[in-house]
């Protein structure tokens, strides 16, 4: 199953949706050399939301990945408005929205602490970097950990070179 | 000839940079590769998550062949 982060970003985006991009694809894109496998953003939620994010991913046989049976997505219209956090497996790979982030939030707080990054393809909010650290760091499995040192690394550095100037 | 130090290099060998912070030691000593990582921070954000969605697509290659090499 591809995985194409890319084209689920630019699908969001293009419903007006307003999210911030957390998780792994944080941790690369501050440089960690790690890979990931999904796609994490945190939104907030309620129907109206909710319904962006589907009408994203409609064409694209989203089902909620952790359900026993993966329920298509399509099907569980009517819980829309009771979800915190949705976690989906699509034709263009997994995708994670999340009402919040362990360590940092509500998606306010979330947004508050995010920059925005700029690519071909248009611009997304990232989570910053002290905030992914402490997110991490909130979770606190190996693999959180992992990133956690590499990403101190790359904030050492950064702060270094703050410092020539 | 190939000096003694040049040759632990290519056995692995990391030489710590004249800057390298508690976090950069830390992460050394905790056995990662920090080259890895100086190549990573050489890229723009952009390149590296195009360079990660290349990597991704070859480890979900990896990752089906092995699953059909499973399921023979």
């Amino acid at each position: 199953m591809p995985q194409d982060d890319q084209a689920l970003l630019t699908r969001l985006r293009a419903t007006g949706l307003d999210f911030v991009v957390i998780g792994g694809v944080c941790v690369v894109y501050y440089g960690a050399p790690m890979a990931t496998f999904d796609l994490d953003i945190c939104c907030p939620f309620g129907e109206t939301n909710v319904r962006k994010i589907e009408s994203a991913v409609r064409d694209l046989h989203p089902v909620h990945r952790l359900t026993a049976n993966k329920l298509p997505l399509e099907e569980t219209r009517s819980s829309f408005g009771s979800l915190k956090n949705i976690y989906l497996q699509t034709d263009f790979g997994k995708l994670d929205c999340l009402g919040e982030v362990a360590g940092v939030g509500n998606f306010e707080a979330v947004k508050e602490r995010s920059i925005t990054a700029k690519f071909a393809y248009g611009e997304f909010r990232f989570l910053n970097l002290e905030a992914l650290i402490t997110a991490k760091k909130a979770v606190g499995r190996e693999r959180d950990l992992e990133a956690v040192r590499w990403l101190e690394c790359v904030k050492e550095k950064r702060d270094q070179q703050k410092e020539m100037f | 000839m190939i000096d003694a130090a040049t040759l632990a290099q290519m056995n692995g060998e990391y030489v710590m940079p004249a800057d390298a912070g508690p976090a950069w030691r830390a992460a050394v000593k905790y056995g990662f590769d920090m080259s890895l990582l100086e190549e990573s921070l050489k890229l723009t954000p952009e390149q590296r998550l195009a360079e990660h969605q290349r990597v991704l697509n070859f480890l979900i290659e990896v990752q089906e062949a092995g699953q059909a090499y499973a399921a023979r």
